[in-house]
């Protein structure tokens, strides 16, 4: 990955030296990939192509345009409505209701399962995902049975951002790699707050005073709008804080 | 027609909860503007407002037509309002909803019925021919006070539109190509510009002023007041809502005129910024002289 | 065009005779229409309205097909207070026909549904649709105060739950918006004459308080008048809503007298000169 970023375009070939080989591992397609039987691999957005051999995956990362789900992904919904065994959730707006089955929380029995309005927010994982039916979703490790943090966000504020630093902000070293500092900056401020970011451009932000909310907000906001770097994010912070008291 | 997308319960509560403190998610005060953006065209009468996130573009027009036959000394003037797919997928091509009925209700008793414009001095031949005016305002992008956006852009277009001179001699109405003689502004009596306040709380004892989207979806009540910088109310409208105490309204009102002195001047400047980014080499000045005759 | 009222300042008696302050002869009935779940006739001067109110019922099919959006979905649950309004082509001097589509006519249901939304329990009718509709007879300005006051009593007789009485009424200037003389008088209630030639707005309030649910000013005005005009057309709002009170307690005593009323009865007595 010490090379310059490789653009691809819908519908460019790939360049088969770049598709990495690993001898146990199958090989796994991330977002904006897809592939046509037998063995081509056709970018379906415009974005940069992205490669981990150690993981033997690869996909496209792209920013901007409408949250498209894939598996996996951690993403943050909107309780529409609730049907015999399931809740709507909308991820984005004016797209297809994804399914949330009721059963699908932490210990989610037919009497214990969680009340939700319509409106309710909530942290869940894509677990189906593909171009001709809903995506469906779970609030509840299948393997483990734990919520391992995901399930109905009480309180807080959830913010829009651009699915880009949605996923620069899930990175796991979100520093070097995501160029995103801004949410430890103000942790480090602090300001005592909880944060769940979903993939689908969402991130929802808690904390018992309204302030912080609001001033986590309007920092996430402008790093997104602005592009900033490390350095102006230090700046940014600094500057709200002082706002602050 | 897919529905307007609603904030979730927790954006709702928390926005409320917010305002209460006197807090804004932008870090704005409640009586406090977005930055208010007004750009013009290469053509006259092209003008774009921005508030924020929220665009609106207004283009002005004139033609040569027949008066009204009840009104045969007056010109036409007429505004158009399109609120399209591209501001919100809940807007439907010709088919107006209620924001639309609304805004195109509210740009004409502010800007028309106020006779900001004065469509006598459209008439060329009385009861044959006049020029009909026509504005059109698109919403470019719905980020919420679209109302006070497309009043400002309307007023910025008329008064920077300039249509075609025109002369009578002996029964014969010429109109002059802008090659032949410059364009003449519109003749434009008052400049009106709309407030919106936005209430919330059981009682509307909040007031806030350029409410965003996810605001104006949880408002209880809002009151629109179209003033101009002479302190004449051209219109107001508190079309419904949770009801407000009226003395209330009567201090949204004064603080009404001063935000509308404020877009007064910001017009005032940019239009002469304009004229002199137009009239690089001293041009006018011989031409207006030429008109004189 | 403009007709002459600087009659007025000679002997402090506008068009009609009123005085500043009056009202005109204001007359109402509720359980007017047999077949519908509530109604109301109402009388402001010469403008004359009636109204039917069905529901809440159970929402029919929308226009356009979209009724698949309806059910469950989005957040509120409200009842929703559909208004719309007919007004009769016999029912000013030109007979002119309105269209459907016009945007005055909507704005007024749009602003009449508001309006009552707000003071009706919606909350308690989820999922339901409140049909309001409103006839217009005769129109001598005043249109939307009469048209809430009639739908706020017809909302009354169907036995909705509601906060308070939305009454409303209009009040005006003696000055036009040039003249800046400060001796100018408040007017409450124009006529249609009135309001073709002097600024004035329309006030409703909530019960006898001094909220206002409504207010609309379609004329130029100085913005000092507005106090002015604001204090006369609230003033008059709580004298409309003790007029509403006595029509709705008088049919209550009646009905306690004679067992019920039977809807209907009583629709002879309207005065349709």
């Amino acid at each position: 990955m010490a090379t310059a970023p490789l653009l691809v375009l819908p519908g460019d070939t790939i360049d088969p030296s770049l598709i990495p080989t690993h001898r146990k591992q199958p090989l796994r397609l991330g977002p904006g990939l897809r592939h046509i039987p037998p063995s081509e691999i056709v970018p379906t957005v415009a974005g940069q192509l992205v490669v981990d051999p150690k993981k033997n995956s690869m996909w496209v990362e792209y920013n901007g345009g409408r949250y498209i789900p894939s598996t996996h992904d951690l993403v943050i919904g909107q309780v529409h409505r609730s049907a015999a065994d399931l809740y709507y959730v909308n991820l984005s707006p004016y797209t297809a209701n994804a399914a949330l089955p009721h059963l699908a929380f932490e210990g989610a029995t037919k009497k214990t399962r969680p009340q939700l309005l319509p409106g309710a927010l909530i942290y869940a994982r894509v677990t189906l995902a593909n171009r001709h039916m809903d995506p469906e979703l779970e609030c509840v490790s299948s393997t483990t049975g734990k919520a391992e943090g995901l399930g109905p966000l009480t309180g807080g504020m959830a913010f829009d951002v651009s699915l880009g630093l949605a996923r620069r902000l899930l990175m796991a070293r979100n520093r070097e790699e995501g160029r995103v500092e801004v949410l430890e900056l103000l942790g480090a401020e602090g300001l005592a707050f909880e944060t769940a970011v979903g993939r689908n451009g969402r991130v929802w932000v808690g904390s018992e005073s309204t302030k912080t909310i609001v001033l986590v907000g309007r920092a996430l906001k402008e790093t997104d709008e602005g592009d900033l770097t490390v350095e102006q994010q230090r700046k940014l912070v600094k500057r709200l804080v002082k706002q602050l008291r | 027609m897919p529905r307007e997308a609603e904030p979730s319960l927790n954006e709702k509560q928390f926005i409320l909860q917010a305002l209460q403190e006197n807090l804004r998610l932008d870090g704005r005060q409640l009586d406090q503007y977005r930055p208010l953006e007004l750009t013009f065209g290469d053509e006259y009468g092209v003008a774009q407002v921005s508030l924020g996130k929220t665009k609106v573009f207004a283009k002005a027009s004139a033609e040569v037509t027949v008066p009204y036959t009840d009104r045969p000394l007056d010109g036409v003037f007429t505004i158009m309002t399109e609120l399209s797919p591209m501001a919100s997928p809940a807007f439907e091509v010709n088919r107006p909803n209620e924001t639309e009925v609304l805004l195109s209700r509210l740009l004409e008793k502010t800007v028309r019925r106020s006779g900001a414009l004065d469509t006598e001095s459209l008439c060329l031949v009385a009861g044959q021919k006049c020029w009909s005016v026509r504005v059109d305002v698109h919403v470019l992008s719905h980020d919420g006070n679209v109302i006070d956006a497309s009043c400002l852009a309307v007023v910025a277009a008329l008064r920077h539109f300039r249509k075609s001179d025109t002369s009578m001699e002996g029964g014969v109405l010429t109109v002059y190509t802008p090659a032949e003689r410059e364009p003449v502004p519109l003749g434009w009596l008052h400049s009106p510009f709309c407030v919106t306040w936005s209430f919330f709380g059981d009682e509307g004892e909040t007031a806030v002023l350029d409410a965003t989207r996810a605001e104006e979806q949880i408002r209880v009540g809002s009151c629109t007041i179209s003033l101009n910088r002479h302190g004449e109310i051209c219109q107001i409208a508190k079309l419904g809502g949770t009801p407000v105490e009226a003395v209330a309204l009567l201090q949204c009102t004064s603080l009404a005129l001063t935000k509308v002195k404020e877009f007064s001047t910001v017009l005032d400047r940019k239009l002469a910024e304009d004229s002199k980014r137009r009239d690089k080499s001293g041009r006018a000045a011989e031409l207006t002289a030429e008109n004189d005759r | 065009m403009p007709l002459d009222t600087s009659a007025y300042s000679l002997a402090l008696l506008r068009v009609d005779g009123r005085r500043w302050n009056e009202l005109r002869r204001i007359h109402a009935q509720i359980r007017t229409q047999a077949a519908a779940d509530g109604s109301s006739y109402f009388e402001m001067g010469h403008t004359k309205v009636m109204c039917v109110v069905n529901g809440p019922s159970e929402p029919g099919p929308r226009r356009g097909g979209t009724a698949a959006a309806a059910p469950g979905g989005g957040q509120s649950k409200d009842a929703e207070v559909a208004v719309s309004i007919v007004v009769a082509g016999f029912s000013s001097v030109d007979r002119k026909r309105v269209g459907r589509g016009d945007k005055r006519i909507l704005e007024l249901q749009s602003t009449i549904s508001s309006a009552l939304t707000a003071s009706l329990h919606t909350h308690l009718y989820p999922h339901s649709t409140i049909n309001i509709s409103l006839h217009v007879l005769s129109q001598d300005g005043s249109l939307l105060a009469a048209l809430i006051n009639a739908a706020t009593l017809a909302c009354v007789d169907a036995g909705i739950p509601m906060t308070d009485y939305v009454a409303a009424c209009t009040a005006g200037s003696t000055s036009t918006y040039a003249a800046n003389d400060e001796s100018a008088d408040p007017l409450l209630d124009l006529n249609h004459q009135e309001e073709q030639e002097l600024p004035g707005l329309t006030v409703a309030t909530l019960g006898d308080s001094d909220r206002v649910a409504v207010l609309v000013c379609e004329s130029r005005v100085q913005v000092g008048r507005l106090e002015g005009m604001l204090a006369v057309g609230v003033d008059g709002c709580k004298q409309v809503r003790e007029i509403l009170d006595r029509v709705v307690r008088e049919k209550g005593r009646r009905m306690l007298q004679e067992g019920t009323v039977e809807k209907g009865v009583g629709l002879d007595e309207m005065d349709m000169d």
